[in-house]
């Protein structure tokens, strides 16, 4: 593997990781889903440039959009959930079961 | 001699509007009208004597080149009659109110209000086309809103005025209907174009023109506003709802009679809506307490006699009580202004009795106008409604019909007892000391000269008119005094009322249901109403707020889209746990 291709690896393997071992608050979650998707528009973007493909090249700017959106709905969920139950460090996430 | 007439005529019609301009010596509105009155005697004993009669025509408002209007006054029967009547009634009437409104701030306003009221309906008894008459038409309507709210500071006087030009509106639907039809159908708006087409003439028309007429003369089912529009002053009570603004309805019939009487339907309808109304306003006005509202049922009850006549296809019997009634309503109306103003503002008959003594003039020609009205022998009233009840007995008809007429000649002289007795006779029922005084002459001579107007009015019109339609000559003896015999009935049978005023007992059913207008007022202007608005509230936030927004929209589809989730769901939500074991799952697989 080239060293382009192992840094973007490595950067979605340790945001993984901080994704799933959170612990404090859910707002690093929401950073580590942030840069997951961060890493994936870098990959995406130098696939096409280095094969020179051309079709390809537009994938990288719908993954950005999808993500913006993604991002809006999970932080729209945090602000609701906080409001109404403790805004401190909701880590008890399974009492928002309805 | 059309030259003395048609000047006459016009020079009429310019005098009554000299007062309303403002010229630095402009002449009073009862010498205005004074004048006017004894200037149209001389094209009416031309009429009288020639037969004379004139279309003038002037300016014309040609709009498009296939539909020609023009201004133009027809001089017929019907108007050369028509005005020297109304003209002599508005000159006591105003004459009397130098009197009646003296203590009024306003009171040139009020004499400019009644001339503008004047000549509209000189405009609605001369137009020659149906515009001219609709400019009259709209014109009195306008006058009677601002006269019967001439005290607009009373809440009763204002609803009245609303009541009476709402009841109005719904009328006009009639005439605008006419109109329509007649320039889309008939090409034309005036009378000569319209009447030379001789073949039946569709019915929809002619039921928007006794729509028309229900509206303007008080007929039932568009009839609440005559009784109410006493709560303006008597003077207007008189010249309007008396004489001249109820009779327009009356009078657009008579002016299309000749389509009315293509159509036998038409007129039964006429004669059916007639009949009802006066025997529902008679029996209405026989228990009454207010003279006013007497006066003004008795009113709406001739006016059904009228349209009675109408639908036996005689308009000119009914133009002929048109005139005659004139004279003894507004004398009815100006002696019950007298007594009102000086009982000290008194209107319940209940609080009136022995009036004889103070005031002599005044209840000696409030019998006579009594008697007038019931039909009397010989008085004025007498050569109208006896004819008419002739030719109603002796013609084709409905017995329906001839029945509720009968029984509500009957009640209009059990009414008109009623109001003498109460009014006249017996020990006095008003508070003592109140300032009983009728040495005025300007209050006087009016009701003096009506009186004699009723008295001798009727034959002389009647001997000066030729006939159009020949009368029934002959008939059995029980039909010729049929009138007659129905008035003394109902005489004797109100005689019972003299022992009613010393005798308080609780009112029965029939006495309320007649009382309250058999309850028609209640329904129309309470019921009617409340349950249109509660429908509407129902319907807006009810169905619209609670049901579309809540139930049925966004709340709904929350609601059930969290129950079955709820229900299916097997996971409990423990995302660390989960996250922890995708963790670990996929490290293990990169491992091995």
């Amino acid at each position: 593997m080239t060293p382009l291709h192992l840094s973007y690896f490595m950067a979605f393997i340790i945001s993984m990781t901080g994704f799933m071992l959170h612990r404090t608050s859910l707002i690093s979650t929401l950073l580590c889903l942030e840069a997951m998707m961060l890493s994936l528009f870098i990959a995406t973007s130098l696939c096409p440039i280095q094969l020179q493909t051309t079709s390809f090249m537009l994938n990288p700017m719908l993954i950005l959009t999808f993500s913006a959106c993604e991002a809006s709905l999970g932080l729209s969920l945090l602000v609701a959930s906080s409001r109404t139950h403790n805004p401190n460090n909701l880590q008890n996430l399974n009492l928002l079961q309805c | 001699m059309t030259a003395l007439f048609n000047s006459t005529l016009l020079l009429t019609l310019m005098i009554l509007t000299i007062p309303l301009m403002n010229l630095p010596l402009s002449m009073k509105p009862k010498t205005a009208v004074k004048m006017a009155f004894f200037i149209t005697m001389i094209p009416l004993i031309m009429f009288i004597s020639s037969n004379t009669e004139s279309v003038i025509t002037n300016w014309s408002w040609t709009m498009t080149s296939t539909f020609t209007m023009s201004m133009s006054l027809k001089f017929d029967q019907y108007s050369i009659m028509f005005i020297p009547v109304a003209l002599y009634v508005t000159w006591s009437i105003l004459e009397f109110t130098h009197w009646y409104m003296t203590t009024d701030p306003y009171i040139t306003k009020f004499f400019k209000y009644l001339l503008i009221f004047l000549i509209a309906m000189m405009t609605l008894v001369t137009a020659n086309n149906m515009f001219q008459f609709f400019i009259g038409w709209e014109g009195v309507g306008i006058m009677s809103f601002m006269l019967i709210g001439w005290w607009h500071s009373r809440l009763e006087a204002c609803s009245s005025a609303l009541q009476a030009i709402i009841y109005n509106r719904a009328g006009d639907i009639g005439l605008i209907l006419t109109m329509a039809w007649m320039a889309t159908n008939l090409n034309s708006w005036e009378l000569q174009q319209i009447f030379s087409h001789t073949n039946p003439i569709p019915l929809l028309p002619l039921l928007s023109l006794t729509l028309a007429a229900t509206g303007k003369s008080a007929q039932f089912g568009l009839h609440p506003w005559l009784p109410a529009a006493m709560e303006g002053p008597t003077p207007v009570s008189a010249l309007l709802h008396s004489s001249t603004m109820v009779v327009a309805g009356i009078f657009l019939l008579i002016r299309t009679h000749p389509m009315l009487s293509t159509n036998n339907t038409a007129l039964t309808v006429c004669l059916c809506l007639g009949a009802l109304t006066t025997l529902f306003t008679a029996i209405c006005a026989t228990t009454q307490n207010d003279i006013k509202k007497i006066i003004a049922f008795s009113t709406s009850s001739q006016l059904g006699l009228m349209m009675v006549t109408i639908g036996l296809n005689q308009p000119h019997l009914a133009f002929l009580h048109i005139t005659m009634h004139a004279f003894f309503k507004a004398m009815l109306f100006l002696c019950s202004g007298l007594i009102i103003h000086n009982l000290n503002n008194e209107q319940d008959i209940r609080k009136m009795g022995g009036l004889h003594k103070p005031l002599p003039i005044t209840s000696s020609c409030l019998t006579i106008g009594n008697l007038a009205l019931s039909g009397f022998p010989f008085l004025t009233g007498f050569y109208s409604k006896d004819i008419i009840i002739e030719t109603m007995n002796t013609s084709h008809m409905n017995a329906w019909a001839l029945l509720l007429t009968l029984t509500a000649t009957s009640l209009t002289a059990a009414y008109s007892l009623r109001i003498t007795i109460l009014v006249q006779m017996g020990q006095p029922r008003f508070q003592p000391m109140p300032p009983i005084n009728e040495n005025y002459n300007t209050a006087t001579n009016p009701i003096i000269r009506l009186a004699a107007g009723s008295i001798i009015a009727g034959l002389l019109i009647s001997l000066n008119t030729t006939p159009m339609k020949t009368p029934q000559m002959t008939m059995p003896h029980h039909m010729k005094l049929s009138a007659l015999i129905m008035t003394i009935m109902g005489l004797t049978l109100a005689l019972e009322l003299i022992t009613m005023t010393n005798k308080s007992t609780k009112p029965s059913k029939t006495h309320t249901f007649s009382n309250l207008l058999m309850y028609f007022n209640t329904l129309i202007h309470r019921s009617l109403t409340l349950l249109n608005l509660k429908f509407s509230q129902n319907t807006a936030t009810h169905l619209t707020d609670l049901i579309w927004y809540e139930n049925i929209g966004p709340k709904w589809m929350t609601k059930s889209q969290t129950n079955p989730i709820t229900t299916m769901s097997s996971q409990k939500g423990l995302i660390k746990i989960y996250l922890t074991s995708f963790l670990l799952s996929i490290t293990m697989l990169l491992l091995t």
